[in-house]
């Protein structure tokens, strides 16, 4: 157990490091003026498929010589047992936190681990009412910042879904990778790009860069799988941004292409709408809980540090859902404020919000709960492209279609899925409800789409957004397992669709199903696995004897539907919505998926040139898709006969039951919500539930194919009969609902608006206006002092003054008339007036 | 003279050897290449000095997790006015003097292609650069002022003489606004000075906070600067002292400036000062709406002063309000906290907008540079350390360090993006970005090296930008629900103009615009301005300890500082009740 956190380290970091060598060591001759030969450009591929080839040899260590040997699975009839237990909601109690988990590793190495991970017991068991809280590691490897108490760290936060995850993203981005070396092969040569028109009427011709797309597929696999062994939720978000960009590389891969381009950017902007609500989910949980850790830490002198889980579901509250002390304190901010303005200590803060809790009628703390959840359900929403963010995967099918089968079909887009999985515990029922709804539109809508596209990897795109939305819809009506076990399945049969569909594009150098036709004689390796890939999304299986991948992960999403329903359905009869648009939605699968099959392998060949020109792809690419057809059949699959050992029991459904977060089963009432209850995963195993959903999921999947049949391979009825007799559906789901306008006109546009308004009115219109005329107001006054009032005012003066004076001196002229007794008569008088005047002076002034 | 060992040497070497270069220049008969490389040579010696800072001798070493100043000297330079020659170095500045010592050196290397008036360039450059790194190590408010001035006169010439096509416009609009900004300053600077005294610190701060201040001289022993300080505090005449350390602790911990009686408009002298001091400062960041002589400085200016004024010269307005600003008048700060977050809030949403309407790259490049300090801005001002929150200042360190990061890692990325968009406007001679197109294909290195750096500053992680934005944004929900909501908003802006942006410039099939043939790929001396800049914002997005281990402990210091004061001061009717009723709107109501 101890060498699980270096071993998926190391996992981790090979593709960093295959990132870096291939970024840098092929930079550097370029740098210098040197074309990089397309034989060295060979090595980048391999550097690149050995990194993830051993991280998937480091991961199914990790899972069956590490994790396995000491957490054996148990059968599903064992956790069944424990349904028997299902607590309801006890009142909320307060009290100091418990770990309910025993986690302990310093930051440093993971190596001197004191990090033990102890069976629980069976007291512990029964108190967690449910199941039993499962086994985690825990801790830091690095610290990227710490502000008194708060601590933002790059660690670990290992379980069983961590290590299931790492060995599924790992295997299929190693068939990925190793597919990729044949399909891109033609990067290895001057490359002629037939979709870029030049203004001189040529096609683009370039060099090939083969080594570029496989070191973004590096840096996408170190992503990804941080992701997954992500300790807290600020690396969650370090490497939600990472495969952001890594996608928009992969998207954006031919970057002449003015479609790839604007598809990347698109990709990348709308997941950023979503990682704004994510971020306020971030700031919430950052505020009130003060730490982003999903387990508990302990610190070097021993102190633990309970982390999200462990504050929102206390030990001594049986585990239950319960709004943090902190979001209490945050929420009743004013009362808390008065309390330290009259002098309160802590313990009196404490106690007021012991009050305030226990002060049932107003909820305090879960809107607090129910915004954190919900905000980070919305960047699940952009990555995992539900509704109403689902407008970029689509447009992602630019990229190359190795590409579309890991970044947009498999991992990347299921990390949003997996995100909700894994802050499960901190979900309210009000919150799982929006998750719910929203997949529950998301995969309608989705599939509608899908039933009209023409684009081979639209539909797939289409059906994988579909898809997710089932997932969604799963862990919202509280199918953890469910939600996640459809997760895997997925993984397996989407990327070799894609896969399958990157042969068929690879042969017929089209994307366009209408030009193709009877490609099964051509290539039979690729349809067939094709096929079976569509069996499974479809979920044709026989009910209790037999079943491809899908048809268990969908069965346990439509009980867990039906339980759901039933358990509601009394006070909210339209929650039986719930069942019937899933089950649409899983009819509406298997039509799509064999109308593209049919349309693609069956019938005849619609345009000969393109089918004669067509083959089977080379061996490198058809060996890994029988690989992926093999786990398509049987991922679903249970070992259950399986004999003592690692394997014993060994499946997808025990695995997940095993890394059951605590405190989740059982029938959870909503608080702000009253009425509404998220029912317990295991009841919807009981036969009442597992029977109809069974047989109504299988009749749907079939009725399906059999629509798909007439329609698309007998053609007892024309499609074209359809399409005009529903015409209006059909310009609904071809122009895919008119989202793409939509937000052109909602968002887009008025951006460019208000942008454009900010720029040229309010920045150069009105403060450069008034800064402006300020300017002129102070020119404008320095005129009139500078002309007027220098020059006429003060500079007449003075002349005028000059003047006067001169006329006085002249008309003083006619006194000098040279007669003395005149003279002396002056004299005598201005004495006598100078007497008279300084005598006044004595008299009044200097005297009185 | 030459003992560098003695801080007041090495930081007055550090401080005026760039000038004293200028001057030598001046009287030099070399001229054209010899005169740059002469001035390269001086940028790279002062660079030197910083790094002998981190990496050095004991002497001068910069010791990383001291929350206190270090390097304090004191000369007396006017003593009738108390004036003294007071410098000293701690987290928050030293880190900035790096920054200008190496965004200085990488902008000379980007001086090349200049061919007008050399000499009076290098000149200019040179004094820039002394004003610059004696700005941040000034702690003399009277030095302060002068280095501001200093700092002034040679960016006006720069602009005016060596800019494009309205350089007159630019150059004159620069000057006005910062102009109109000292001068505001200078006022308050008098106000706080013929307040100040020196005696009203006796009893109520501790030996040790006086002495760490410098207003008795550092360096003599214990006996003599006990002696120096009796002299103070018998005076009979008010001691005032431009000492901004000194300030800061009259203006936390007695009440000069809020002397009920020296009111006006209902507001004590703190009040009016922070303000006066605020807008000074806030120009220079800019923030909206102070920000408009910005976009036209930077597109009329060449590309190596576009480098300094963005990595440099706008940090000096976050770096007034960290160190004078709130500590000198923190009941101001307390009271205008939400006006000083909603002036950074704004400026990140309107400078966004504003940079996704523009067609002209570098002056889309300087609206984002509105948007990013918007983030230091706010980082700064979230007191969120109050009785709702039971005192708590963790969040509001994580705040202000985030705005420190931020403001260094701006200075990286905008200094790089600066270069960059001049290293195609070198070739070109156009910077429409709807004419460009295909450059991946023509510069792939330059190209490789462009989305690096603009990748920074979109804020990615791994990359500088990343670390800075996250923490300020972390902080603010705290403080300001509506604020929080609106700065986490502005990440989806940024995305959009940067990547519109690359799409436009890099991506694509063909160059759209004049002059294709001059398209040829980075020169070795482009390379090595460019790559120094993406591998520092990489380290510093992978290890942001780096930084934060010498700027924490100083920057922690100021939040606890203030979180004190505000325990003691929190006037009663100011309580904020709910994270969005922060101290300003109950002020308003």
């Amino acid at each position: 157990m101890d060498r699980i956190p270096l071993l998926l380290l190391v996992a981790w970091l090979l593709p960093l490091v295959s990132f870096a060598i291939i970024a840098i060591g092929y930079s550097v001759p370029q740098f210098f003026g040197i074309r990089v030969r397309y034989s060295t450009q060979k090595y980048g591929a391999y550097i690149s498929v050995a990194a993830i080839v051993a991280a998937c040899v480091l991961s199914m260590t990790a899972m069956f010589w590490c994790w396995l040997p000491n957490n054996p699975l148990k059968s599903s009839e064992e956790h069944e047992g424990h349904a028997e237990h299902t607590a309801m909601a006890s009142p909320a109690s307060v009290g100091e936190h418990t770990p309910f988990k025993l986690v302990a590793q310093e930051k440093s190495e993971p190596s001197d681990s004191a990090a033990t991970a102890t069976e629980p017991t069976e007291t512990e068991r029964t108190a967690a009412g449910s199941n039993a809280p499962p086994t985690s590691l825990t801790g830091d490897w690095y610290v990227l910042g710490q502000f008194g108490n708060l601590r933002l760290t790059i660690g670990y936060y290992i379980d069983t879904l961590t290590v299931t995850m790492f060995c599924m993203v790992s295997f299929i981005a190693s068939c990925v990778h190793i597919y990729a070396t044949g399909y891109m092969h033609d990067e290895l040569e001057d490359y002629v790009d037939h979709e870029v028109h030049l203004p001189n009427h040529e096609h683009l011709h370039r060099r090939g860069r083969f080594h570029r797309f496989f070191q973004f597929l590096s840096l996408f696999s170190f992503s990804m799988l941080g992701i997954c062994i992500s300790g807290n939720l600020a690396m969650t978000f370090v490497f939600w941004e990472l495969v952001g960009i890594s996608s928009y590389f992969l998207i954006g891969f031919y970057i002449e292409r003015h479609s790839a381009s604007t598809a990347a950017n698109k990709a990348f902007i709308v997941n950023r709408v979503g990682d704004f609500g994510m971020l306020i989910g971030l700031m919430m949980i950052w505020t009130t809980l003060g730490t982003f850790n999903f387990g508990d830490m302990k610190d070097a002198d021993g102190t633990v540090h309970p982390g999200i889980f462990s504050q929102l579901r206390l030990k001594q509250n049986n585990y239950e859902l319960a709004p943090a002390d902190g979001m209490i304190a945050f929420e009743a901010r004013a009362q808390v404020a008065e309390v330290v303005r009259n002098g309160g200590d802590d313990a009196a803060v404490k106690n007021l919000i012991t009050n305030l809790r226990n002060d049932t009628n107003a909820h305090w703390g879960q809107w607090a709960l129910l915004i954190a959840g919900v905000g980070l359900f919305c960047g699940c929403m952009g990555k995992s492209a539900q509704f109403p963010l689902h407008v970029w995967l689509p447009d992602a099918m630019e990229g190359p279609t190795p590409v579309s089968a890991l970044v947009h079909s498999a991992t990347m887009v299921a990390a949003g899925v997996f995100l909700v999985g894994r802050i499960y515990p901190m979900l309210s029922p009000e919150a799982l409800l929006v998750v719910a709804t929203i997949g529950c539109i998301t995969l309608i809508l989705a599939a509608s789409i899908a039933l009209t596209a023409v684009d081979i990897k639209r539909v797939l795109a289409y059906s994988t957004i579909s898809q997710l939305g089932f997932m969604m819809l799963a862990l919202g009506l509280g199918g953890w397992v469910a939600g996640l076990f459809h997760l895997i399945t997925h993984a397996f049969f989407k990327s070799l669709l894609f896969l399958c569909s990157g042969s068929v594009i690879h042969a017929v150098h089209t994307n366009d199903m209408r030009q193709m036709g009877g490609l099964r004689h051509k290539m039979p390796i690729t349809a067939y696995t094709m096929l079976a890939g569509c069996l499974a999304i479809a979920g044709i299986g026989i009910p209790f004897v037999f079943g491809f991948s899908g048809f268990h992960s969908k069965d346990a999403i439509v009980e867990q539907a039906i339980h759901f329903a039933r358990t509601n359905g009394g006070t909210h009869p339209w929650m039986w919505l719930y069942v019937v648009i899933p089950l649409i939605g899983a009819a509406l699968t298997s039509f799509y998926m064999f109308r593209l099959w049919y349309m693609t392998f069956a019938g005849s060949p619609r345009d000969p040139h393109k089918y004669d020109h067509a083959h089977e792809s080379p061996p490198v690419m058809a060996n890994v898709l029988i690989v992926l057809s093999i786990f398509a059949v049987c991922a679903g699959w249970s070992l259950s006969w399986v004999g003592p050992g690692v394997l014993k029991n060994f499946g997808v459904e025990s695995l997940l039951e095993q890394a059951r977060p605590i405190g989740i089963l059982g029938n959870k009432p909503g608080v702000l919500l009253s009425t509404l209850v998220i029912p317990d995963e295991h009841a919807s195993h009981a036969t009442a539930v597992k029977v109809p959903a069974g047989v109504s999921a299988i009749l749907v999947a079939l009725a399906g194919v059999l629509g798909a049949t007439i329609v698309y391979l007998w053609e007892s009825i024309s499609a074209a009969s359809l399409r005009r007799s529903m015409s209006l559906l059909y310009a609904a789901t071809w122009n895919k609902w008119w989202f793409d306008e939509l937000y052109d006109y909602l968002f887009v546009r008025p951006t460019h608006l208000i942008a454009a308004f900010i720029a040229r009115v309010l920045d150069r219109g009105i403060i450069d206006g008034i800064i402006h005329s300020l300017a002129y107001i102070v020119r404008g006054f320095a005129q009139v002092v500078g002309i007027g009032g220098d020059r006429y005012v003060i500079d007449n003066a003075v002349d005028t003054f000059a003047e006067k004076t001169w006329d006085l001196g002249l008309s003083l002229r006619s006194l000098q008339t040279g007669r003395l007794r005149q003279y002396v008569m002056f004299i005598v008088v201005g004495m006598i007036v100078l007497f008279i005047v300084a005598s006044l002076l004595v008299k009044f002034a200097v005297a009185g | 003279m030459l003992e560098f060992t003695n801080p007041s040497v090495f930081l007055t070497w550090l401080v005026f050897l760039p000038a004293i270069a200028a001057l030598v220049i001046a009287v030099l008969p070399a001229r054209g290449e010899t005169i740059k490389r002469i001035s390269l040579g001086v940028t790279a010696v002062v660079f030197f000095m910083t790094l002998c800072m981190i990496f050095g001798w004991s002497q001068v070493n910069f010791k990383s997790g001291v929350d206190g100043m270090q390097h304090l000297f004191s000369i007396p330079w006017i003593p009738s006015f108390n004036i003294h020659y007071l410098m000293g170095l701690d987290g928050i500045s030293f880190p900035l003097v790096v920054l200008t010592a190496f965004v200085s050196l990488l902008a000379m290397g980007a001086s090349w292609p200049i061919k007008k008036y050399e000499k009076g360039y290098c000149i200019l450059f040179l004094l820039l650069e002394t004003g610059m790194l004696g700005v941040f190590c000034a702690l003399d408010f009277f030095l302060f002022y002068v280095f501001w001035e200093v700092m002034l006169l040679p960016m006006y010439f720069l602009i005016g003489i060596w800019g494009g096509p309205r350089k007159e416009y630019a150059a004159i609009k620069f000057f006005l606004y910062t102009l109109v900004g000292s001068v505001l300053m200078l006022i308050a600077i008098l106000m706080l000075y013929f307040n100040s005294d020196l005696r009203a610190l006796q009893n109520k701060v501790t030996p040790q906070q006086i002495l760490a201040t410098g207003v008795v001289s550092p360096g003599l022993d214990e006996a003599a600067q006990q002696a120096e300080w009796q002299k103070i505090v018998s005076a009979e005449t008010p001691q005032h002292t431009f000492n901004i350390l000194a300030l800061q602790l009259m203006g936390q911990h007695t009440d000069l400036f809020t002397n009920p009686n020296v009111t006006w408009h209902g507001h004590s002298l703190q009040y009016w000062a922070f303000i006066l001091l605020g807008i000074g400062f806030v120009i220079k960041v800019p923030s909206v709406p102070l920000h408009t002589w910005l976009p036209d400085a930077h597109v009329e200016a060449p590309t190596p002063i576009s480098m300094i004024l963005a990595g440099v010269l706008l940090k000096m307005g976050g770096y007034g309000l960290i160190r004078i600003c709130y500590p000198i008048c923190p009941a101001a700060g307390y009271e205008l906290a939400y006006w000083v977050c909603g002036v950074g809030v704004l400026s990140m949403v309107w400078g966004a907008f504003a940079a996704l309407a523009q067609t002209d790259f570098k002056r889309m490049v300087a609206y984002s540079s509105v948007s990013h300090m918007g983030y230091v801005v706010l980082g700064l001002g979230v007191w969120s350390a109050f009785a709702g929150t039971q005192y708590n200042p963790d969040y509001w360190k994580m705040g202000m360090n985030g705005a420190m990061f931020q403001m260094i890692a701006h200075g990286i990325s905008s200094a790089g993006m600066f270069f960059l968009v001049g290293v195609v406007y070198d070739r070109v001679h156009h910077r429409n970005l709807n004419e460009f197109g295909g450059l991946f294909a023509k510069m792939p290195v330059y190209s490789g090296i462009a989305v690096g750096i603009f990748f920074a500053g979109l804020g990615l992680p791994g990359l500088c930008g990343f670390i800075g934005e996250v923490l300020v944004v972390l902080s603010v929900w705290n403080f300001s629900i509506t604020l929080a909501v609106i700065s986490a908003f502005v990440v989806i802006l940024t995305a959009g103009y940067i990547l519109w942006a690359i799409q436009r410039v890099y991506l694509g099939p063909t160059y759209k615009g004049p002059h294709p043939e001059a398209l040829t790929p980075m020169t070795l001396r482009e390379f090595s301005i460019a790559a120094p800049l993406l591998a520092l914002a990489i380290y510093f997005g992978v290890n942001p300890n780096a930084l934060l281990k010498y700027m924490q402990p100083s920057v922690d210091k100021t939040v606890i500082e203030l979180t004190d004061w505000t325990k003691k001061n929190e006037p009663a009717a100011a309580k904020p009740a709910t994270a969005d009723a922060t101290p300003a709107d109950k002020h308003n109501s």
